[in-house]
């Protein structure tokens, strides 16, 4: 029988759908009659929504990257160019 | 996708906007795999240099996988190259979050739950992320992860890459991804219980 300390070890295999069907079963047993498991699942799948929520950190120097992409891309247009006319 | 192709075409034509738009969508995960490759001391240089390289190359990419995975392979590529064949071990080494984890002390002998999961207010995130003080504690939280381990998370979280593609960006095993994510999964889980117990960091 799948214990508490058991079904939280396999929880990150849950969400990813990596469990064996065996697994599976037995998660699904366990959660079916143990509510402080259920309630850790539901609030560990909030968890992971929080994470794809969380504003992203911009890198600070957006501006002089495109800057350089834009100095990147011109230098291959004129390599493009010489080639061109060669 | 019709909007990738799209987009695709405005980057030939040199469209500045286009190339804003770009680096705003994937600088995050390019970073996150920088990250996990050389170090964050490094990361931003690795993640300019292969800005660089897209731009050089963009003209022979194909369309053969997905914008997103040409764009990860090329920062791992960069990354991997920047190490000079000095691999890094892959720390497994388990570095929880400031407000630790779910860990045996949380289980009684009989491996039910000791200290059970409280119940938190809302089933909202973005209610949870309503408050500034949480958004910031779970920064902290992030930024005391192993490099690696946050790398890990970011990736399949917040840019949805499948376990075996992070494999392949990262060099390391399934197993040891599935280990790396659990573990960051429930600093996390750590972090906001806490929070929502005290109502602070």
């Amino acid at each position: 029988m799948l214990k508490c300390k058991g079904l939280v070890a396999l929880s990150s295999d849950l969400l990813d759908g990596e469990l064996t069907w065996k697994q599976r079963i037995a998660v699904r047993a366990h959660l079916a009659m143990c509510v402080r498991c259920r309630r850790f699942i539901r609030q560990l799948r909030i968890s992971q929504r929080v994470i794809r929520q969380l504003p992203d950190q911009q890198a600070p120097d957006l501006e002089a990257l495109l800057k350089a992409m834009q100095a990147q891309q011109q230098r291959g247009a004129e390599t493009d160019q010489g080639n061109a006319q060669k | 996708m019709p909007n990738e192709q799209d987009l695709i075409q405005r980057l030939l034509k040199g469209e500045q906007a286009a190339y804003r738009e770009l680096v705003q969508q994937y600088q995050g995960a390019m970073r996150a795999v920088a990250i996990a490759i050389v170090g964050s001391a490094s990361a931003d240089e690795v993640v300019q240099d292969s800005w660089l390289a897209v731009v050089r190359n963009l003209q022979g990419f194909a369309g053969r996988a997905s914008l997103k995975t040409w764009l990860l392979t090329i920062t791992a590529n960069t990354a991997k190259s920047r190490l000079r064949k000095q691999r890094r071990d892959v720390s497994l080494e388990d570095v929880s979050g400031p407000h630790g984890t779910i860990d045996d002390a949380r289980f009684a002998a009989d491996g039910h739950w000791g200290r059970a999961p409280t119940l938190w207010h809302t089933d909202s995130p973005e209610a949870l992320l309503n408050e500034q003080a949480l958004r910031e504690c779970l920064e902290h939280t992030l930024a005391t992860l192993s490099e690696l381990q946050r790398s890990v998370l970011l990736l399949r979280e917040r840019q949805a890459l499948e376990l075996p593609d992070i494999c392949n960006l990262l060099d390391i095993s399934h197993s040891n991804v599935r280990v790396l994510l659990h573990r960051a999964r429930l600093s996390v889980f750590a972090t906001l219980e806490h929070f929502e117990e005290t109502g602070e960091c």
